[in-house]
């Protein structure tokens, strides 16, 4: 046990509460503004409290108005499609590259890890271009097929935990006339299940969060949750208490996983940055 | 024999599909931007090469070069940005009553997505927004300013939502290398009466100074991709753009396919020489 002084303890709570306020602060208005009436909104301070905190009405109004139901679960469907090709592709590559060596396999992982150095925002132009001609743009199965790619953060979480998985399970098991292709499927993708979690949290988090690629492409008709708060925060007709309203409903998904996953996200991402 | 071939057949059909997906969305993309660059290319007909054109008047067109220097102000809040996130892992990095309900709030901006943090930050900096009537509460009315009019004030006001949105993964960061120091070095310390902060200064600054250093370089990166913010609260206006909103304004809307292919490599260049940097340092730590 490290000893710590008296002083050390004291500072150490002053600090982290501040920090906690300089978090909370900005974020208390939002909820208060989402709980005001129209009236209330425009002659109270941002910084009042509502009247009646049960106030749904703002609530109400920016799930109908908003279509946020259907933008949430194009979202579900899109994050659900394109997190299970990504898991599988990236399984798949990164047991090709632990379990054999073959010519190429060099140039391979090359690749893959060069990708680090060539931001999506330096790429969409032309991307854009290729989705068009695919004749892909405003269709979900654009945004599927971007998210669905191999990146190398995975690929290193999954060799980390392949180099833990014994080989004699791989060779008894092609002793017993099993295929590779079972070997996969049977023995190594369900040891892999701990990599596919931290995967899932953390391009759970950021395929919900991201902005740029589903602006890019869902214009019209599909949109997602994050989109569709864009529209509706971008619509200067829209009463800024029923935008509170809807971009506090938006944190709830997130809230909701974060309770859920407390443990796993905190150190899924320390571990993934770690590898 | 049978072997040799499934051995061959399973390499191949695990890999031909991410490899292709690779090879389509980001090298033959980069590679074109490269070849686009030099030329005039403006969505429809023939490219034309004019040599480094675009290039030239991306560094010497005050309306582009305002571009990178908007970018500035993203490199220099990370300064305060990491200072917080350090002393916040430091003071975590402990056993303590409440450590997970610090942890727990001190992390959620970081999952929140940048409409959310617009829509807060448009109400904070608003005229009678947040900042404005917690500055006039505490008797500070002389401080009260037009955040988001003021030209001078608005990049700089928000860059800096980048410290309350980011620095949460700076602190994750540093917390999870703070743990990776062995604790018979506070202990020997402890014995030998170091003070605390002789105990951070001498400790775990040289312990973790790899992951402080690429914490620099990924801030650099970060900045000069900065697009989400600026696009979203202000939709680049006040002199709030920034090369990608500018790239994909140039690209989408002014149809100048050739100049916003040479800002993408420009950006590329600067992720490519921060993101390299960092690798070497991640390897060399590693002896």
């Amino acid at each position: 046990m490290i000893w710590e002084s008296k002083l050390y303890k004291v500072s150490r709570y002053i600090f982290l509460t501040a920090a906690c306020i300089f978090v909370i602060i900005p974020i208390i208005p939002l909820v208060f503004m989402a709980l005001k009436t129209g009236a209330e909104y425009s002659s109270t301070s941002v910084l009042t409290p509502p009247k009646n905190w049960l106030n749904t009405y703002n609530f109400k109004y920016a799930i109908k108005v908003g279509k946020l139901g259907k933008a949430l679960l194009n979202t579900a469907i899109l994050l659900t499609i394109s997190l299970t090709l990504q898991i599988v592709f990236t399984s798949m590559v990164s047991y090709v590259l632990h379990r054999f060596d073959f010519k190429g396999k060099k140039i391979v992982m090359t690749l893959f890890t060069l990708t680090m150095f060539i931001p999506v925002v330096t790429t969409q132009t032309v991307v854009f271009q290729i989705i068009y001609r695919m004749r892909l743009v405003n269709k979900m199965a654009s945004v599927i097929l971007l998210y669905s790619g191999v990146g190398i953060v995975g690929i290193y979480i999954m060799l980390n935990l392949l180099s833990s998985i014994s080989k004699e399970l791989d060779e008894s098991a092609l002793i017993d006339g099993a295929s590779y292709f079972r070997i996969f499927r049977s023995i190594i993708f369900p040891l892999l299940r701990p990599a596919c979690t931290t995967m899932l949290i953390l391009n759970g988090i950021g395929y919900y969060n991201d902005f740029f690629i589903p602006n890019l492409y869902l214009r019209k008709d599909v949109q997602t949750f994050t989109v569709a708060l864009y529209k509706f925060f971008g619509n200067t007709a829209t009463p800024f208490e029923i935008v509170a309203a809807a971009i506090l409903l938006g944190i709830v998904p997130i809230g909701i996983a974060y309770l859920l996953l407390q443990r796993y996200i905190f150190y899924g991402l320390a571990g993934a940055i770690k590898s | 024999m049978k072997k040799i071939n499934s051995r061959k057949l399973i390499i191949v059909t695990f890999l031909v599909l991410p490899v292709i997906h690779l090879l389509v969305f980001a090298y033959i993309p980069i590679i074109t931007n490269v070849l686009l660059s030099l030329t005039d290319y403006r969505g429809v007909g023939v490219p034309k090469y004019i040599g480094l054109k675009n290039y030239k008047r991306l560094v010497t067109d005050p309306q582009y070069i305002m571009l990178f220097k908007n970018c500035l102000w993203y490199m220099l809040v990370a300064i305060p940005q990491l200072i917080f996130a350090f002393i916040l892992a430091v003071f975590v990095n402990g056993k303590f009553r409440g450590l997970n309900l610090f942890k727990g709030i001190l992390i959620i901006p970081y999952l929140l997505n940048g409409v959310i943090v617009s829509t807060i930050f448009i109400i904070f900096f608003n005229n009678s927004g947040t900042l404005n009537t917690i500055l006039k509460a505490i008797g500070l009315e002389g401080l009260q300013r037009q955040w988001l009019q003021s030209l001078k004030l608005v990049n700089p006001s928000i860059a800096s939502i980048s410290i309350w949105r980011y620095y949460g993964l700076n602190f994750i960061m540093f917390f999870g290398a703070l743990q990776t120091i062995p604790s018979e070095l506070f202990e020997a310390a402890a014995v030998d009466g170091c003070k605390k902060l002789q105990e951070i200064l001498y400790i775990s600054i040289p312990q973790i100074r790899k992951v402080l250093f690429i914490n620099i370089l990924l801030s650099v990166s970060g900045s000069i991709q900065v697009y989400e913010i600026p696009f979203i609260m202000m939709n680049g206006s006040n002199g709030t753009t920034t090369p990608v909103i500018q790239i994909q304004q140039s690209a989408f809307e002014d149809n100048r396919m050739g100049l916003a292919a040479a800002l993408s490599i420009m950006v590329f260049v600067i992720v490519v020489i921060a993101v390299g940097l960092q690798s070497l340092v991640s390897k060399k730590g590693d002896d």
